[in-house]
C-alpha cells in the first residue's frame, strides 16, 4: 500500500472535503446576498413604482429618461445633460489618461530613478477625489488658478477667466483636470505590463531591422492587450460613477448651469435632496446596467478571449432569435377568425 | 499505516501520487477546542479581573449649527451662559445646512437624531416637522416675545415645529467709506446714479477688478442679490408672491425686473465695458479682496460687519429708485429639537433659551446678528448693526425667498443664477428653467 494514496479509514474532514469547500463560500455568500443582491434587487423594483407605492412600469425610466436634466440636445448648448456629460467624460478622459499613462510608462521605461517620478504621478490616484475636486477649483481660479494664468500669459484672453464659472468652460475644466488624477493608475498598470514582456522580442526586432514605431505597433501594443482592457474597463466604470470631483468642485447641481451634472450626481439629488427614491432607483438602474455592460464586456475580451468571441455571439443570438420565432411562429399562422 | 507525521514528501518526479494528510479532521477539531478555551478564558479574565465597570458618562448636550471660525467664537458665549445658567453641558457641531439636509432624512428615517437641537432652514424645519420628525415647541418658544411674523414660517396651525434664533438682514450693497471719500464717490439716489457710479468705478479705474464682486458657495449669494433686485424694483409683494407660487418666474413683470435692472449690469458693453459684476468667488475669501481695494461693491448680508476691521469704515446703501415701501429680506436661523433627539427635555430648555431677550442680547453684542425676539434694546448692537437694526422700522420684512420655498428649488436656483452671471443674454430660458423647478 502506498502511504501517499492512504488506504484504510479516510478521515472525516477527508471524506467531506467538497462539502467543506462549500461551507467555505457560505459566509462571502451570505454577505453577497444581503449586502449586495438583496439592496440591488430591492433598488431595481424600486424603480418600477410610485413614491405611493403603485406599480409603474416603465413611467419612471419615461420620465427620467425624458427629463432634460438626463439628455438636453434642445439647441446643442451647455448643459447636455447627465447622460450626456457620463459620455464626454469617457470620450475625452479614458483616451487622454490611457495614452499619457501609456506614454510616460514607455519613456519612463529606461529612466534612472523612474520609480520615484512614477510615485509622484501617482500620488494623484491617491488622493482622495473629494480633495481633487477642491484642488481643481484653486486650479481654475480666475486669480491664483495656474491654468487662467497660463492663458493669460500666451494672451488668450477668452480662457484667462474663472473656469468654473462658465459652462463652456467648466465641464472641459474638470475632465482635463482629472487626468492628473487617473493617469497614475494606468501609468502603473502599462509600467506592470512592460515587465511581463520578453526581452528576445525586442531584441529580435532590433535585428531584423524593426524601426521603432514597428516594434510598438508590432509588439508592444498587441502583448499590451490584457493591461489596455484593463486600464479601459476600470477608467470607464469610474467615469460612469464619477460623483466627489464634481461634487467637491461645484455644487449638487454640478455648477453653472449643471454644466457639469452627471448621473451619479443625479442620482444623489433625487435620493437625497427630493427624497424621490424611486426616481434615484431608476438613475442607479441605468448607472448599474451600463456598468454592468462594460464588465461583462471585459470579462468577454480578458476571460473567453477574442478568438471565441464571434463564434459565441452568433451562436447566442441564434439561440435568442430561434427561440423568439418558436414562440410568436404559431400567433402568426394563428387564421384572425 | 502512514501517518502525516512521518509521511515522506511527494517524489520528485511529479506530484500525481500526492495525497494530502489525513489528519485535517483532528486539526480542525483543534482548532475551534483552542479557540474555545482562549475565549472562554478571556471572557472569564474579563469578568472577574476588570475593576467594576465605569458609569456611564451622561453625554452632553449635542447641538449642530453651520457657524465656524470666528462665527462660531462669537455663539459660543451664548451657549456657555446656557451652560451656566443651567448646568446642563453642551457640545457644539459644525455643519453645513447644505449637508444635512441631505443627511438629515435618512436619520430621521431611521428613527435617530445625530443632535439634539439643530439648526436649518424653515422651510426643512416645517416639511420634516408636519412629517413628525421634529418637537412641538409651542409653549416652550413664546410666540408673543418674538416680533411679529418671526415665528411664522415653523407654524402649521397651532403647532410650533422650532424657534427663531436671531438673524441676519440683507441690506444693500456694502462699501467702505474711505474709498468712496478718497474717489469721491456719492451713494447713488436713483437707479440712473447708480449704473453712473458703476460706470464711473469701472472708468477711474479705481479698483482693480469689476465694481461689484460676486460672492459664491454653493450659489446662495447671488439669490440674496436677485431677491434684493426684486423687493426693491418689483416691490415687497413680488416677493411674496413668489414665494406664495400666485407668480410665476416666466411672468413679464419679473421677467422686466431682471430685463431691465439686473441684466444691464451683467451684460458687458451695457452699464460696464466687462460687465458690472465679477464671476463669482468664494463669498468669505472675497471678504478681504474687497475690503483691500480689488472691488468696490459687495451684496452681502449684515454678517459682514463681523468680518472686517475697522467696522467703522464699513456702510451700506440699498438699491437706489424702488417701488415704496420697499422690502428687505431678513434670514433668521431657525433651530429644531428632533423628536429622537436623546435629550428632548435638556434640549427645549436651550431652545427656550436661545428665544430669550438675554441670550439674543448676547449674540447681537458681538456684532452681525440682529434679534428676533422683542425686548432687545439698540444700546446691546455695535453701532454699524444698530443703525442697520434701526433702518429696518417702515420697511417690509421679507424672509428668505430661496430658504423658504426650499427642496430642490434651491440649489436649481443657486445653479440657473450661475449660469445668468455666465450668461446674462440667455435670460428666457434660465427663467423658464427655474420656474420648472418651483414646487407644485
Amino acid at each position: 500500500m502506498s502511504p501517499l494514496r492512504g488506504g484504510g479509514r479516510r478521515s472525516l474532514a477527508f471524506s467531506y472535503r467538497p462539502y467543506l469547500r462549500v461551507l467555505f463560500f457560505v459566509p462571502a455568500t451570505v454577505l453577497l446576498v444581503f449586502l449586495v443582491l438583496y439592496p440591488a434587487l430591492q433598488t431595481l423594483l424600486l424603480s418600477f413604482y410610485t413614491p405611493s407605492g403603485q406599480f409603474a412600469g416603465l413611467n419612471n425610466y419615461g420620465s427620467v429618461l425624458g427629463n432634460r436634466e438626463t439628455i438636453d440636445t434642445s439647441d446643442w448648448q451647455m448643459p447636455y445633460g447627465t447622460l450626456i456629460n457620463n459620455c464626454l467624460w469617457i470620450a475625452i478622459h479614458l483616451p487622454l489618461t490611457l495614452f499619457t499613462g501609456l506614454y510616460l510608462a514607455l519613456t519612463l521605461q529606461k529612466v534612472r530613478g523612474a520609480s520615484i517620478i512614477k510615485s509622484m504621478i501617482f500620488l494623484g490616484r491617491v488622493t482622495p477625489m473629494i480633495v481633487g475636486g477642491i484642488i481643481l477649483t484653486f486650479l481654475f481660479d480666475e486669480k491664483s488658478g495656474i491654468v487662467p494664468r497660463l492663458f493669460g500669459l500666451l494672451g488668450i484672453n477668452s480662457l484667462a477667466i474663472q473656469w468654473t464659472q462658465y459652462p463652456e468652460t467648466l465641464l472641459f475644466g474638470l475632465i482635463f483636470g482629472s487626468v492628473w488624477l487617473w493617469v497614475g493608475f494606468s501609468l502603473i498598470a502599462y509600467s506592470a505590463g512592460l515587465t511581463t514582456i520578453p526581452r528576445d522580442y525586442f531584441e529580435a526586432a532590433q535585428m531584423d531591422g524593426a524601426s521603432p514605431w514597428q516594434t510598438f505597433r508590432r509588439i508592444t501594443w498587441p502583448l499590451l492587450r490584457q493591461t489596455t482592457l484593463t486600464v479601459v474597463t476600470m477608467t470607464i466604470l469610474w467615469e460612469l460613477k464619477i460623483f466627489d470631483i464634481i461634487f467637491a468642485a461645484t455644487n449638487p447641481n454640478g455648477g453653472v448651469g449643471g454644466a457639469a451634472d452627471v448621473l451619479a450626481l443625479q442620482m444623489f439629488r433625487y435620493a437625497f435632496r427630493a427624497g424621490n427614491y424611486n426616481a434615484a432607483a431608476v438613475v442607479a438602474t441605468l448607472l448599474t446596467g451600463l456598468t454592468l455592460l462594460v464588465s461583462a464586456w471585459m470579462f468577454r475580451r480578458i476571460i473567453i478571449g477574442p478568438q471565441r468571441k464571434g463564434r459565441r455571439v452568433r451562436k447566442l443570438v441564434l439561440q435568442f432569435w430561434t427561440r423568439v420565432w418558436t414562440r410568436i411562429k404559431p400567433h402568426r399562422t394563428v387564421p384572425q377568425a | 499505516m502512514a501517518t502525516s507525521s512521518n509521511a515522506p514528501s511527494a517524489p520528485a518526479g511529479g506530484t500525481a501520487d500526492y495525497a494530502p494528510p489525513k489528519k485535517i479532521g483532528s486539526l480542525v477539531i483543534i482548532v475551534v477546542a483552542l479557540l474555545l478555551v482562549t475565549n472562554v478564558v478571556t471572557a472569564l479574565s474579563v469578568y472577574y479581573l476588570t475593576p467594576s465597570a465605569p458609569a456611564p458618562t451622561v453625554q452632553p448636550l449635542r447641538v449642530i449649527g453651520p457657524w465656524a471660525s470666528d462665527e462660531k467664537a462669537k455663539f459660543i458665549p451664548v451657549l456657555d451662559a446656557f451652560k451656566n445658567k443651567t448646568g446642563i453641558s453642551y457640545e457644539y457641531i459644525t455643519t453645513r445646512q447644505e449637508d444635512l439636509q441631505s443627511l438629515l432624512p435618512n436619520w430621521f428615517a431611521a428613527k435617530r437624531a445625530p443632535a439634539d437641537l439643530i439648526f436649518m432652514p424653515s422651510s426643512f424645519i416645517k416639511t420634516y416637522g408636519i412629517q413628525g420628525n421634529a418637537v412641538d415647541l409651542n409653549g416652550t418658544v413664546s410666540g408673543s416675545s418674538y416680533a411679529p411674523g418671526a415665528l411664522d414660517p415653523l407654524k402649521d396651525g397651532t403647532k410650533i415645529y422650532g424657534g427663531a434664533y436671531t438673524g441676519k438682514v440683507k441690506p444693500g450693497f456694502w462699501y467702505r467709506q474711505s474709498f468712496f471719500t478718497a474717489h469721491n464717490y456719492n451713494v447713488p439716489t436713483t437707479w440712473t446714479q447708480f449704473t453712473a457710479l458703476l460706470a464711473k468705478i469701472e472708468s477711474d479705474r479705481s479698483v482693480t477688478n469689476t465694481p461689484i464682486l460676486s460672492g459664491d458657495g454653493v450659489g446662495w449669494p447671488l439669490s440674496d442679490v436677485v431677491e434684493h433686485f426684486l423687493a426693491t424694483y418689483g416691490g415687497p409683494s413680488m416677493n411674496q408672491a413668489i414665494m406664495a407660487k400666485t407668480l410665476p418666474w416666466t411672468s413679464t413683470s419679473v421677467h422686466d425686473v431682471f430685463a431691465n435692472y439686473l441684466v444691464p449690469t451683467l451684460t458687458r458693453g451695457a452699464v460696464c465695458a466687462n460687465g458690472c459684476w465679477s464671476a463669482p468667488r468664494q463669498w468669505d475669501t472675497g471678504v478681504a479682496e474687497w475690503w483691500r481695494g480689488d472691488y468696490a461693491l459687495y451684496f452681502m448680508g449684515s454678517w459682514i460687519t463681523g468680518m472686517v476691521t475697522p467696522s467703522s469704515d464699513i456702510r451700506v446703501f440699498a438699491l437706489p429708485g424702488g417701488v415704496t415701501p420697499s422690502g428687505v429680506v431678513f434670514a433668521a436661523d431657525y433651530f429644531f429639537v428632533p423628536t429622537y433627539a436623546s435629550r428632548v427635555a435638556d434640549a427645549k430648555q436651550l431652545a427656550k433659551f436661545l428665544g430669550s431677550a438675554e441670550a439674543q442680547q448676547k449674540q447681537v453684542s458681538v456684532g452681525g446678528h440682529i434679534a428676533t425676539v422683542l425686548g432687545v434694546p439698540l444700546s446691546a448692537y455695535p453701532s454699524v448693526d444698530a443703525s442697520i437694526a434701526q433702518n429696518l422700522t417702515g420697511k417690509v420684512i421679507l424672509s428668505d425667498l430661496d430658504d423658504t420655498i426650499g427642496g430642490t428649488f434651491q440649489t436649481t436656483f443657486w445653479s440657473q443664477l450661475q449660469a445668468l452671471w455666465a450668461n446674462p443674454g440667455n435670460l428666457n430660458a434660465i427663467l423658464a428653467n427655474i420656474q420648472a423647478a418651483m414646487p407644485t
